[in-house]
């Protein structure tokens, strides 16, 4: 009977369950979109300002990247996954548009729910996106 | 806080809309983005003293004259200026991003440093500057 009873508040112990892990940082999915960007770019080398796009959005990769990690160290040095080089698309200014324009969407979205500090951030790479889709207008 | 950082804003909001006034006369080819730029710096204008009076502060008035970085004294040297002082608005705006949490005036504070990054950027563009794009609009290094 004692045994019982000392052993309750064990059981209930080992069956909690382990704190969840921590969402992933908003900061992720933009520095992803960056990367994919700047690979998209490179391959376009018909277009006039497809190396400009790709250095802007390298930087805006490396900048996110950079407060990602700062906020929550990564536990090795793994660097992100380059992403693999996409299929050349039919039309390229279009599809580094739609890029841009969906870079500009996600960025300005992520901006209302982040915290002051990385607001003026994320809120420079919006502003830097559609200062280079205004390039491509 | 919040306040000082809108100030600013304002005081920028300003020093554009002297700027516009003052090169206009060198970029008679461009009448028609200037005028917009002017309407959309005026709005601004508006919106901030609006926003500065509901929160009970006075908003601060503009200054005789604004001091360009360079003269200005021909077409190239108009739209320098011009760049500069949307560079200048980047900056402010960025500013209050940084120092808000209020959602209505950091969605405004957004929609001003990207406007005025893409005003920034066509000046640039007719300037023949390279590259035209401004990486990170509001940063001095940018």
């Amino acid at each position: 009977m004692l045994l019982a009873v000392a052993a309750a508040p064990l059981a209930v112990a080992c069956t909690t369950e382990p704190p969840a892990p921590p969402p992933p940082d908003p900061l992720s999915a933009l520095a992803a979109q960056a990367r994919t960007d700047a690979a998209l770019a490179r391959t376009l080398t018909t277009v006039p300002a497809a190396s400009e796009i790709a250095k802007a959005r390298e930087t805006h990769a490396a900048l996110l990247q950079a407060e990602v990690d700062r906020e929550r160290p990564p536990l090795s040095s793994t660097a992100p996954p380059v992403p693999t080089t996409p299929p050349t698309p039919p039309d390229p200014v279009a599809a580094l548009r739609t890029a841009l324009d969906g870079a500009v969407r996600e960025a300005s979205a992520a901006v209302a729910s982040l915290p002051s500090h990385r607001a003026g951030l994320v809120g420079s790479v919006a502003a830097g996106c559609a200062s280079l889709r205004e390039v491509l207008a | 806080m919040n306040v000082d950082a809108v100030q600013t804003a304002l005081g920028t909001e300003h020093a554009a809309l002297w700027t516009y006034g003052m090169v206009s006369a060198f970029l008679g080819n461009q009448a028609a983005a200037v005028a917009e730029g002017v309407t959309a710096h005026r709005a601004r204008r508006d919106t901030t003293e609006r926003w500065l009076r509901d929160q009970g502060a006075t908003p601060a008035p503009p200054a005789a004259a604004y001091l360009p970085p360079s003269p200005v004294s021909d077409g190239p040297s108009a739209l320098a200026a011009l760049v500069a002082v949307e560079q200048d608005t980047c900056a402010a705006w960025r500013g209050v991003l940084e120092r808000t949490d209020d959602p209505a005036l950091r969605t405004s504070a957004l929609e001003s440093l990207t406007a005025a990054a893409v005003r920034a950027t066509r000046w640039r563009k007719v300037a023949g500057a390279t590259p035209a794009s401004i990486t990170m609009p509001g940063v001095a290094s940018g």
